[in-house]
C-alpha cells in the first residue's frame, strides 16, 4: 500500500478501471480515456467542502432508508475516523460513498442497463465538460419510475436544509425532476410523507429540536395531509391582499443577519424586531415572523458584544479568544444563512410554481432554525454575563455556564471554554515551566510587583489575584502554581542559579504542550492535578536542595541556635568570662573594635573554632542603643549577618527577634554567672572568716539567700534550655526536616521564633512575668553588690588584725612590750567601730532578703494566672517544697485552685 | 523508526476498516481495493463528485457490455 501511494493519479484511475471493468488494461482504454476527461475537467465543485455537513448527509441517507440502527453506527464510524486523522479530505471520501450509496430495499438501478449503454457511446464526450449530471438529462428515462423513492428525495432535501441543486442530482442516479410529475395525486402523498418525515428524522439529527417536533403528531400518512392543503392553498389565495410568504421569508433571512427587512424592522425604543403594523398580515403569519425575528436580535447581541471588543487590545488574549470563538460559532450560523439564501435564489431562479413542496416556508425556517436558536440563545446569555470581565474572571464565568445538564450546551460551552482557557494556560505553562510572566494585560491569576527588590523577592514581589483565579482552579492549584513559578524565580534572580527549568523537571517537560488545553480543563482531577504536583514537588525539592548545598540554611540555622541562643557553652562562658572586665564599666566608653577582638579570642579558644569559616566570618558584635546609666552588660549583643538567598529565610524581623531573645539569655547567663561567682567568693572567704565569729550571723544569711537566689535561677534556667528551647528547636528540625518547600521552612521558622518569644516571656501578653524577672535579676545584682562591700570591709578588718598581731609578736620577739595601752585602746576601738557596722549589714541583708522574697512571690503569683503550661510547671519547680506558699497567703488559695482545675481537667 | 512505521500502518489498516463499513453501510458496492484506489485519489484532492460519476459510469459501462456479450451469445 505504501508503495501505491506513491502513483500518480492516472496510473490509479486505470487499476480503478480495470478492477470495476474487471477487463485487462489495453480493453479499458477507452473508459480510461472518459475517466481521464472527467476527473480533469475542471468544473468548480457544487458542493460544499464540509465534512459535517457530509455526514449528516449520510445519517439522514440512513434514516430515510429506514435504518436508525445503521445511522448510529455510521456515526460511530465517523467519530473513529475522525480520531485516526490519517486522512486529509475525509469529507470528499464521505461523499464519494454517500454519492455511491445505492438503497438496497430499491430494485437496482443497474437493470435497464441496455438504454444507458447506448447512451455511453454517444453522449458521453459532449456532456462532460459542461456539468457531472449529463446522466440525469435524458428523456427517455421510464416513466414509470417508483413515485416512493422520489417523494422520498424531496423529503430529504427539505429537512436537510441544506441542500443544493448538486446534491439533488448525485442522489438517485436519475430521478425525474420533480416537475414532471405534479400533479394532484403525487403532490398530496409527497406532502405527507414529508411531514411524517419531519417528524422522525428531526429528533435523532438534531435532538434539542425536540420541543419543536413533539407538538406535531407523530402521524402516519394518513393523520398528516389534513391540516397541510388548506395552508397551501391560502397562502396561494392571499398573495394578492396581503403581503405574500414569500417575501416575508426573504425579510426574515434579512433579520437573521440583523440587516431590516422591507416589513420587519429594528424597533429601537423596545429592543426588538416588529412587523410594521399597518402591514395587511394574519396573525399566525405575524407571530410566526416574530419568533423568528429573535434570532436576528440574538445575533445582534453577539455580534454586538465581539464587534466592540474585538479591536480592543486591553481586553487580552483571553478576551479575544473568547472574541474568535464567538466568531466561529456566528460562522456556523451564517453557513446556515448562505444555504437558505441559496434556496431562495434557487426558488426565484426556478419560478414560483415550481417545486412548491420543497420552498422555503415560515414554518420550516422555524422548524430548521431552532436548534441556532438554541445555540445563538446560550451564546446571547453568556456574552451578557460576560459583559465586563476578562482574563481568568471570564474564563470563571463561561466555566459556570458550562455547569448544565443539556449536553448540546454543554458541548459548546465546553468547546468555547476550550478557546478561552487556553491562553491561561499558555500562561500558565509559561510561568510553571520557564517561571516567566507575559501577562502584558493583567490576566493571569499571578500578578507580580515590579517595584519589589530582590531581597523581598519571595515574600512580596509575587502576589495571587484572587479575582483572576478560573473557577476550574482550586485555591490549593493556584496557590501551587504561584510558588512554583516564585521559586524559580527565586533560583535565578536570588540564587543566581542557571540551569534550565527543564533540568529540575526533566521528565515532566517533554509530555507537556498546551496543545491539549481543553482535555485537561475538562477531566480536571487527574491529569492537570498530577502535572501541577509533579512540577511543584520537582521545582521546590530542586530549590530548598539548591539552598541546601549551595547556602547552607540548615548550618547557618544550627549556628543562630548556637551562638545567637547560646547553644554553645563553653563559647559563651569563656566570652563572658573575657568580656567581664569591658562590661562592668559604663555603655558610653565601649568602642566595637575592642568587643570584635575579643569575640575573635573567644572563638580561637574554644571548640567555635571548629565551625565552618563561612559561619564564623558572619558573626560579630553589636551594641544597641546606648541609655544614660547603662553599663556594658545592657548593650552587649552577638550578632549575625544573613545576605544572599538566607536572608529569606532570616528575614528583618527574624533577626530582630532573635536579638530580643539573645539578650533575654545573656541576661538570664549573667545572673548564673554572677551567682557563680558570689558562692566562689563564700566558698573562699568562709574558711578566713572563721576567726571572726561575730560575722558568722551575716554570713548565714549571705548564704541562706545564695542559695535562693540560686534554686530560683537554676530553675528558671531548666526552663529556658529544656521546656523552651530544646523543646521548640526539636519540632523545628523535625519540620525542617519535612518540608516540602520554601515556605513550610520560613513557617516553621517563624512559628519557632514565635513560641520561644512568648515562653521567653518577651511577648506583650507576659510583660509583668518578665517585669518581675527583671526586678530579680535587679536583686541578685544588688546582691552581689552588698556582699561584694560585706566581703571587703569583713577582710579589711581582717587584715588589720592580722597585721595588729603580727606586730606584736615581732616586738615580743625584739622583747618589747607586745602592745602599748594607748596601742591597745585604738585597737580595740576600731574592732568595736567594725563591730557596729555589723547590724547594719544584717539589716541591709535582711532588707535585701525582704525585697527579694517579695519579688518572687509575685512572680509566682503571675505564674499562677498564666495559663501556658510550662508555666505553671515552673511555679511548681519554683516552689517545689511550698516555702513560698507558706509565707505567703495570696498563694494558697489561687493554687489549690489552680490544682483543683488541672486534676479536673485530667 | 520500526515501531512508528507499524503504528502508522496499523492506524492507516484501522482507517481503511471504518472506511470499508462505511462502504457496506451506504451500499457502494466497491470492495477493498477499489475502496483503497478511491481513498488514494480523494487523498490527492480529486472532486469527488466526478469521481463518484465515473466510477457509476464505468459500472454502467461494463454491465451494458455484459449484456450486450450475454445477447450476442
Amino acid at each position: 500500500m505504501a508503495a501505491l501511494d506513491q502513483k500518480s493519479p492516472n496510473v490509479l484511475l486505470q487499476s480503478l478501471c480495470c478492477k470495476i471493468t474487471g477487463k485487462s488494461e489495453a480493453d479499458v482504454a477507452h473508459q480510461f480515456q472518459y475517466a481521464v476527461r472527467v476527473i480533469g475537467s475542471n468544473y468548480a465543485p457544487t458542493i460544499e467542502r464540509d465534512e459535517f455537513l457530509v455526514s449528516e448527509k449520510i445519517k439522514k441517507e440512513l434514516l430515510k432508508q429506514r435504518r436508525e440502527a445503521d445511522a448510529a453506527l455510521f456515526s460511530e464510524l465517523h467519530r473513529k475516523l475522525q480520531t485516526q486523522g490519517i486522512l486529509k479530505h475525509r469529507w470528499s471520501i464521505l461523499y464519494l460513498l454517500l454519492s455511491l450509496c445505492e438503497d438496497p430495499r430499491k430494485p437496482s438501478n443497474r437493470v435497464p442497463v441496455c438504454s444507458y449503454g447506448a447512451l455511453l457511446a454517444q453522449a458521453l464526450p459532449r456532456d462532460v465538460h459542461s456539468t457531472p449530471f449529463y446522466y440525469a438529462r435524458p428523456q427517455s428515462l421510464p416513466l414509470s419510475y417508483p413515485e416512493r423513492s422520489a417523494t422520498a428525495h424531496n423529503s430529504s432535501m427539505a429537512t436537510s436544509g441544506i441542500s443544493s441543486m448538486g446534491v439533488f442530482s448525485i442522489n438517485g442516479p436519475g430521478p425525474t425532476p420533480p416537475s414532471l410529475l405534479t400533479g394532484p395525486g403525487p403532490q398530496a402523498v409527497g406532502e405527507s410523507m414529508r411531514g411524517s418525515r419531519l417528524a422522525w428524522t428531526l429528533p435523532v439529527s438534531s435532538s434539542p429540536s425536540g420541543a419543536a417536533a413533539a407538538p406535531r403528531p407523530p402521524s402516519g400518512p394518513s393523520s398528516s395531509p389534513a391540516p397541510r392543503p388548506p395552508q397551501r392553498q391560502r397562502r396561494d389565495g392571499d398573495g394578492s391582499a396581503e403581503i405574500g410568504e414569500a417575501a416575508l421569508v426573504r425579510d426574515i433571512l434579512y433579520v437573521f443577519q440583523g440587516i431590516d427587512g422591507k416589513f420587519i424592522k429594528m424597533c429601537s425604543p423596545e429592543n426588538c424586531y416588529k412587523i410594521d403594523s399597518k402591514v395587511p398580515l394574519c396573525k399566525s403569519l405575524r407571530d410566526t415572523s416574530s419568533r423568528l425575528a429573535e434570532l436576528g436580535w440574538l445575533h445582534n447581541k453577539i455580534r454586538k458584544y465581539t464587534d466592540s471588543h474585538s479591536l480592543d487590545r486591553a481586553f487580552g488574549l483571553v478576551g479575544q479568544s473568547f472574541c474568535a470563538a464567538l466568531h466561529q460559532e456566528l460562522k456556523e450560523y451564517y453557513r446556515l444563512l448562505s444555504v437558505l439564501h441559496a434556496q431562495l435564489q434557487v426558488e426565484d431562479d426556478q419560478g414560483v410554481n415550481m417545486n412548491v413542496d420543497s420552498s422555503l416556508t415560515l414554518r420550516r425556517l422555524l422548524v430548521w432554525t431552532y436548534d441556532p436558536k438554541v445555540r445563538l440563545k446560550t451564546l446571547a446569555a453568556l456574552v451578557d454575563y460576560c459583559q465586563g470581565r476578562k482574563g481568568g474572571e471570564l474564563a470563571s464565568a463561561v466555566h459556570a455556564y458550562g455547569k448544565t445538564g443539556d449536553p448540546h450546551m454543554r458541548a459548546l460551552i465546553q468547546h468555547i471554554l476550550g478557546l478561552v482557557s487556553h491562553p491561561i494556560l499558555n500562561f500558565l505553562y509559561r510561568w510553571i515551566y520557564d517561571g516567566e510572566l507575559e501577562d502584558t494585560y493583567h490576566e493571569f491569576f499571578v500578578a507580580s510587583d515590579p517595584t519589589v527588590k530582590t531581597d523581598r523577592l519571595w515574600h512580596d514581589k509575587y502576589s495571587l489575584r484572587k479575582s483572576m483565579i478560573p473557577s476550574f482552579i482550586t485555591m490549593d492549584q493556584a496557590r501551587k502554581v504561584l510558588l512554583i513559578g516564585k521559586s524559580i524565580n527565586f533560583l535565578h534572580q536570588v540564587c543566581h542559579d542557571r540551569t534550565p527549568p527543564g533540568k529540575i523537571m526533566p521528565a515532566s517537560k517533554s509530555t507537556d504542550s498546551p496543545k491539549d488545553a481543553t482535555e485537561l480543563f475538562t477531566d480536571l482531577e487527574g491529569a492537570f492535578q498530577s502535572k501541577i504536583d509533579a512540577a511543584y514537588f520537582e521545582t521546590s525539592k530542586y530549590l530548598l536542595d539548591v539552598l541546601n548545598k549551595n547556602y547552607q540554611l540548615l548550618e547557618h540555622l544550627q549556628a543562630m541556635r548556637r551562638y545567637l541562643l547560646l547553644g554553645q557553652g563553653d563559647f559563651i562562658r569563656h566570652l563572658m568570662d573575657l568580656l567581664k572586665p569591658e562590661l562592668v564599666r559604663a555603655a558610653t566608653t565601649l568602642y566595637q573594635h575592642n568587643l570584635t577582638g575579643i569575640l575573635e579570642t573567644a572563638v580561637r579558644a574554644t571548640n567555635a573554632q571548629f565551625d565552618s569559616p563561612e559561619i564564623l566570618k558572619r558573626l560579630d558584635v553589636r551594641l544597641l542603643e546606648v541609655s544614660p546609666g547603662d553599663t556594658g552588660w545592657d548593650v552587649f549583643s552577638l550578632d549575625y549577618h544573613v545576605e544572599g538567598p538566607i536572608a529569606t529565610v532570616f528575614t528583618r524581623e527574624c533577626m530582630s527577634h532573635y536579638l530580643r531573645v539573645f539578650n533575654f539569655l545573656w541576661r538570664a547567663k549573667r545572673m548564673e554567672y554572677i551567682l557563680t561567682d558570689i558562692w566562689k567568693g563564700q566558698m573562699c572567704n568562709a574558711k578566713l572568716l572563721k576567726s571572726m565569729p561575730e560575722l558568722s550571723g551575716v554570713l548565714h544569711q549571705c548564704h541562706v539567700l545564695a542559695s535562693e537566689m540560686v534554686h530560683f535561677i537554676h530553675q528558671m534556667q531548666y526552663y529556658i534550655t529544656f521546656e523552651v528551647l530544646e523543646c521548640s528547636w526539636d519540632e523545628l528540625w523535625n519540620k525542617v526536616q519535612q518540608a516540602q518547600d520554601l515556605d513550610h521552612i520560613i513557617a516553621a521558622h517563624e512559628v519557632f521564633l514565635d513560641t520561644i518569644i512568648s515562653r521567653c516571656l518577651l511577648d506583650v501578653n507576659n510583660r509583668s512575668l518578665l517585669n518581675q524577672l527583671r526586678a530579680v535579676f535587679d536583686q541578685i545584682i544588688e546582691f552581689q553588690n552588698a556582699q561584694d562591700t560585706l566581703y571587703r570591709s569583713a577582710l579589711e578588718e581582717l587584715q588589720l588584725r592580722i597585721q595588729f598581731e603580727d606586730k606584736k609578736r615581732q616586738r615580743e620577739e625584739m622583747g618589747e612590750w607586745g602592745v602599748t595601752a594607748e596601742q591597745e585602746a585604738e585597737e580595740n576601738r576600731r574592732v568595736q567601730e567594725f563591730k557596729d557596722t555589723i547590724p547594719k549589714m544584717c539589716s541591709q541583708l535582711r532588707l535585701l532578703t525582704h525585697f527579694y522574697q517579695g519579688i518572687v512571690q509575685e512572680f509566682l503569683r503571675l505564674l499562677m494566672t498564666c495559663s501556658d503550661e510550662s508555666l505553671q510547671f515552673l511555679s511548681f519547680r519554683l516552689d517545689f517544697n511550698e516555702h513560698y506558699k507558706a509565707r505567703d497567703p495570696r498563694l494558697r488559695p489561687s493554687l489549690g485552685a489552680t490544682r483543683g482545675r488541672r486534676s479536673s481537667n485530667i | 523508526m520500526a515501531s512508528p512505521a507499524s503504528a502508522n500502518m496499523n492506524a492507516v489498516r484501522e482507517t481503511m476498516d471504518v472506511l470499508l463499513e462505511v462502504s457496506r453501510l451506504l451500499n457502494t458496492g466497491l470492495d477493498m481495493e477499489s475502496l483503497s484506489i478511491c481513498v488514494r485519489l480523494c487523498e490527492q484532492g480529486i472532486n469527488p463528485e466526478a469521481l463518484s460519476s465515473v466510477i457509476k459510469e464505468l459500472r454502467r459501462a461494463s454491465d451494458s457490455i455484459k449484456v450486450l456479450t450475454l445477447t450476442q451469445q
